[in-house]
């Protein structure tokens, strides 16, 4: 049995074949026998198997079929509702491998999927990776990426290294006592930088910068071998490398998720930032065990560190914590004191040492 | 496949020349798209962006097969799928440059001054250009109109070399030289098109552009100076680029010629920056109230809110932020898209006439299709291309 669709009216509503080999427009009949037989004036009928439709993308008012045993680009088109709809009722797979519908819940699911793994990957993996790779990575590349920073540092801060006879010998005694008591080797070198900041930090490869400005702010040895002891906290844990490590891939996870979708860059930066500064509090908390570690061998306290900071901070205030590279300050000073001890080893540097530190920027005497 | 020589392989019905242009149609619907983008765009958000590759291939899809060229269909036949694997695989290229990017920035500033790696910024200028030439051939290769596809050949690294090439002209022109830069670009992008045997090539001149526009370059200042003029210098910059863009292409005999005027192109911008400016100042309140809300229930008087610090990491006012920022950027996308992407693709549909369509009656189907990871590419560089 075949219903014959009448050559539907050309200027009424034309069904249109393409036959995928060239666009040649042609107005065709539709002969719904065993198969879709598609037939042109003058021309071979081509017939399609009713489970080898599949409609395809197509405008409103218009049923678009494709067949998957045709060129993959031949298409039917057919205006005509009815007709449609009798093609409908033949072709039982029409829908499948069709966009849209049940897909989006699968896409959801795996996003979901795929976005709690990044998250996990971050919190757990990236930590776990960073501790185990940073041991692996090349001493002589870390010195090199330390140069390349110190090249960076000098350009920012400038290349007033103090070096005031007096003092630098001063520093270079308080130095090997820390260093020797932190357990690290002769690699390490150290300077201090004359600038209006009050800061100190390690470069990777060993380096330890203490800046002109905190050391001004000091008022005894103790609070400055504090501070040194946790940069070279820094440099036995190989922070640098560890926090590039950890950085690098959290920067690359987080920006994996939203891509180029518009407003999508402030929310990388702030998951970033918070992730980072997590991070990095860690290795500041561990940096300030050394200085306690450190401060305990020497038979010094470490709770003058903790007044200096404070008093270069004052309080820092409960709410920030979470962005912050740093633990809170008043939390750092709570922490020292608890582990402070009289002291039972000789102080770190004689009063006249103090002072030619405390004086190894001034200029005049410059050698 | 050469356009000068061509010749139908049967004889077509021959049409008088002095034919009317055949015009293009939308027969979409407003509302559906709007739909369609809310929908797209709380997905990305549930999906942390994931959804971007589904969203702009059912984007696609929409405005594709809603447009009719002398009474048939476009159709757009990319997966979302085909977009993911692009973007892995532009991933899984990109993260071993970076890395030796990196471990070269680390030697070139040791051995020289600080900051010195800038120029390590061409190679990832060159791999935008790349992306931009890739997006669009896999964009053409998914686009079928008649049964039969449109394609490219071409290198998309030969492309990038030329587009480096201008790039340093206008550069060093201040601007001057770009109307040729984008000029001799898009030769070498239609003359690697083709519609089946068809070939592309590109009519429009880098002078009669400059002609045009050379008024937005003398503005162009100012917009940088005050802020404020920049997105109504693009505006007026975009008007006319279309306009010269789309009266330019050829496909053998086939002429698009556009009568868009500047005023329908620069009145869709207004509208697009007249809604976000809206959403700032709702987004603005929304902070506002915000703020008066997380004091009051604090109990502090603003002063002292403000004075210890407590604003900054307040963590009900953050949620509330976050959440207004969230709203906010769904809101821009949703505008753009709906203004500058439909609205858009609808004014040029409007204002385009097909001259000598029947140029393109019998074409043979031709090409092989493309992968996506231009597209990749392109959304691992952030770079967008037409």
């Amino acid at each position: 049995m075949s219903i014959v669709a009448d050559g539907a009216s050309p200027h009424d509503s034309p069904t249109v074949y393409f036959d995928g080999m060239s666009n040649r427009r042609r107005i065709v009949s539709l002969v719904f026998a065993d198969a879709l037989e598609i037939r042109e004036d003058g021309a071979a009928p081509v017939s399609w198997a009713y489970s080898d439709i599949r409609q395809t993308d197509g405008p409103g008012g218009l049923l678009r079929v494709s067949c998957l045993s045709a060129p993959p680009l031949a298409r039917l088109e057919i205006r005509d509702e009815a007709l449609a709809a009798a093609l409908t009722s033949r072709c039982q797979r029409l829908d499948e491998n069709r966009v849209g519908g049940g897909s989006v819940a699968k896409i959801v699911g795996w996003s979901v999927a795929a976005s709690v793994s990044i998250v996990m990957l971050v919190w757990l993996a990236l930590p776990f990776a960073a501790d185990h790779l940073a041991p692996l990575v090349p001493e002589a590349f870390e010195r090199r990426m330390g140069e390349a920073s110190e090249v960076q540092i000098k350009a920012i801060f400038g290349d007033g290294v103090c070096d005031r006879a007096a003092g630098l010998a001063a520093y270079n005694k308080l130095l090997k006592q820390l260093r020797e008591a932190a357990g690290l080797d002769t690699d390490v070198q150290s300077a201090v930088l004359a600038t209006d900041i009050p800061n100190a930090f390690a470069l990777p490869g060993g380096k330890v910068y203490l800046f002109s400005a905190l050391l001004a702010k000091a008022e005894n040895p103790d609070e400055i071998a504090g501070v040194l002891a946790h940069e070279l906290g820094h440099l036995r844990h190989r922070d640098n490398m560890r926090s590039m490590i950890y950085d690098g891939g959290a920067s690359f996870l987080i920006g994996l998720l939203f891509g180029d979708v518009t407003g999508s860059s402030a929310l990388i930066f702030a998951s970033r930032s918070l992730v980072t500064a997590s991070h990095s509090r860690e290795a500041e908390q561990n940096a300030d065990s050394v200085t306690i570690e450190v401060m305990h061998k020497l038979g010094r306290s470490p709770k003058p560190m903790g007044e200096l900071l404070f008093r270069i901070t004052g309080k820092e205030g409960r709410n920030l914590s979470i962005l912050a590279g740093h633990p809170l300050t008043e939390d750092r000073l709570q922490r020292m004191t608890a582990e402070d001890r009289p002291p039972s080893g000789p102080p770190l540097l004689t009063a006249v040492e103090w002072t030619a530190l405390k004086a190894i920027c001034d200029k005049p005497a410059k050698k | 496949m050469n356009d000068l020589n061509w010749v139908p392989m049967h004889p077509t019905p021959m049409q008088p020349p002095p034919l009317p242009p055949v015009s293009a149609k939308f027969t979409g619907k407003r509302a559906d798209f709007i739909r369609l983008v809310a929908r797209g765009a709380g997905l990305e958000l549930v999906t942390a962006g994931f959804y971007r590759f589904w969203l702009a291939t059912d984007i696609r899809r929409h405005l594709w097969s809603n447009t009719e060229i002398a009474g048939d269909g476009v159709e757009y036949t990319g997966r979302g799928k085909e977009l993911l694997i692009g973007f892995l695989v532009a991933m899984a290229i990109l993260v071993p440059i970076y890395l030796a990017y990196f471990l070269v920035t680390i030697e070139v500033e040791r051995r020289f001054k600080g900051f010195a790696s800038f120029p390590l910024i061409l190679l990832f200028y060159a791999f935008g250009q790349f992306a931009i030439y890739r997006a669009r051939r896999y964009r053409l290769t998914r686009t079928v109109w008649r049964g039969v596809r449109f394609w490219m050949d071409g290198s998309g690294w030969a492309y990038a070399w030329r587009a480096m090439l201008w790039g340093f002209f206008t550069l060093i022109t201040l601007g001057l030289a770009l109307p040729w830069r984008e000029a001799a670009l898009e030769r070498y992008k239609m003359r690697h098109s083709y519609y089946g045997d068809l070939q592309g090539s590109f009519e429009g001149r880098g002078w009669e552009f400059f002609k045009q526009g050379w008024w937005l370059w003398l503005l162009t200042p100012f917009a940088l100076y005050f802020t404020v003029g920049a997105p109504f210098v693009y505006a007026g910059f975009k008007a006319v680029e279309w306009r010269w863009w789309l009266s330019g292409i050829r496909f053998g005999e086939v002429r698009l010629e556009s009568t868009m005027t500047r005023g329908e192109l620069v009145g869709l911008y207004w509208i697009a920056i007249g809604w976000i400016a809206l959403l700032g100042v709702i987004f603005l309140a929304y902070l506002g109230v915000s703020l008066v809300l997380v004091v009051g229930v604090s109990g502090m008087t603003f002063a002292e809110f403000f004075e210890t610090k407590a604003f900054a990491g307040s963590i009900p006012l953050i949620v509330l932020a976050v959440i207004g920022y969230l709203a906010f950027v769904l809101g821009v996308n949703l505008v753009m898209r709906v203004v500058l992407m439909r609205d858009l693709w609808l004014k040029v549909l409007d204002t385009v006439g097909v001259h000598n369509i029947g140029a393109a009656a019998n074409v043979t189907a031709k090409g092989e299709l493309a992968s996506a990871l231009g597209e990749g590419f392109a959304d691992g560089l952030d770079v967008a291309g037409f």
